[in-house]
């Protein structure tokens, strides 16, 4: 069963108030989360994301004092589990053996993904730059709105407009009509 | 490891984290460090012996105002760094009101000053070493700063890394003016803020190598 921010949020701050048994019953609540949280996002690799779920609730665990019990808890959660995922990687790419690289790429479905890539990267390419940009930063990159201003700088309205603009522009070159 | 093995023995010892419990291992880090370096400052480079004098002067409280006040806001962007949600935010807007008030001393300042004892004033008698004492007197503060990042959890490990070297740097330098017998505001803004610069710069450096967890 999966337990909502409000009772995760809870049983974190009487855990930080010294209840150990609300701070067993967060760090069981978690495991499920962040299997979750992990398997959507490293296929196929079940050992790994035990691995990582295990190395997420070491560091909820030694690392509590950077909770702050004002704020939301899920999303101090996945910031710890994003990072320890990036972490992760960051310490697997160096021991990942260059022969296998190929496998992985295949398995990955990187060859898939580059050739979708370059599809996009051709339409966008007919765009303004700017509203090339401003697609490219939200429905790719999976920036906000906000972020994606502050990147280009221009503002929000502007990102909005661009987007709208560049994706009716798309939509019209992929049905086969001129702009 | 069973997952459920790990969290009985995680949760075994369960001791209470208080309410500030991040500004204050931020701050126990920033002391311990300012300790040393301030033993560093009385034992190898020795107090102004016209520090009494000195105090009651606006030189002392111009210099002390700008290094403190780059501490303040370097050590507040170190503390939100070191929770693992924190934002891009625009504190390094705040750090250019110091830098600006000191400018605008210093311009005051080179004003009322024939234009031939500029030079003099702006590099002083310690231009040559000023910056590189910052330099060093914040290393203690900043290997305090790391020892506060244990517990706590950077994940923009550079961002976090700069702000740490940032507040090591402005502490160094506020403890150095114990020494520093400097009194032209363009010498503070050149070298002070040079020292302080180059110590955010090695911070900005070794973060993502030393705040790693």
């Amino acid at each position: 069963m999966r337990e909502g921010e409000e009772q995760l949020r809870a049983w974190m701050i009487d855990g930080l108030g010294g209840d150990a048994g609300a701070h067993a019953a967060l760090l069981r609540a978690l495991v499920p989360l962040l299997q979750s949280f992990y398997r959507r996002r490293m296929r196929g690799a079940e050992h790994d994301v035990e691995d990582l779920v295990q190395e997420t609730l070491i560091a909820v665990h030694t690392r509590r004092a950077s909770y702050d019990r004002d704020r939301p808890f899920v999303a101090w959660l996945y910031a710890i589990a994003r990072y320890r995922m990036i972490d992760h990687f960051r310490r697997q790419r160096v021991t990942v053996p260059v022969d296998d690289v190929a496998d992985i790429l295949v398995a990955e479905g990187f060859e898939d993904a580059c050739a979708a890539r370059m599809d996009v990267a051709r339409l966008l390419s007919g765009l303004s730059p700017k509203q090339a940009r401003a697609i490219r930063d939200t429905h790719i990159d999976g920036l906000s709105i906000a972020e994606a201003a502050q990147a280009a700088r221009i503002g929000e309205s502007d990102v909005k407009i661009s987007v709208h603009r560049g994706m009716k522009a798309l939509a019209a070159r992929i049905r086969g009509e001129r702009p | 490891m069973k997952t459920e093995d790990l969290i009985q023995s995680l949760t075994r010892e369960v001791p209470p984290v208080p309410r500030h419990a991040l500004g204050r291992r931020i701050m126990l880090g920033v002391a311990g460090g300012g300790v040393m370096t301030l033993a560093l400052v009385m034992l190898a480079l020795g107090v102004r012996p016209d520090l009494w004098i000195a105090m009651h002067g606006f030189a002392f409280w111009m210099k002390w105002s700008y290094t403190a006040s780059l501490g303040v806001v370097a050590i507040v962007a170190t503390m939100r760094l070191a929770r693992p949600d924190a934002l891009p935010s625009r504190w390094p807007w705040l750090l250019s009101i110091p830098v600006l008030l000191l400018a605008a001393i210093g311009i005051g300042e080179l004003a009322g000053t024939p234009s031939r004892d500029w030079l003099a004033m702006w590099l002083g008698q310690s231009w040559k070493v000023c910056p590189w004492l910052v330099l060093t007197l914040a290393m203690p503060i900043f290997v305090g700063l790391l020892w506060s990042f244990r517990r706590l959890a950077p994940t923009r490990l550079r961002a976090a890394g700069a702000a740490a070297g940032l507040a090591a740097g402005a502490c160094a330098a506020t403890i150095y003016c114990l020494h520093c017998p400097e009194v032209s505001a363009i010498f503070v803004l050149t070298w002070y803020s040079l020292g302080i610069l180059l110590a955010a710069g090695v911070g900005a450096l070794v973060g993502p190598r030393f705040l790693r967890w």
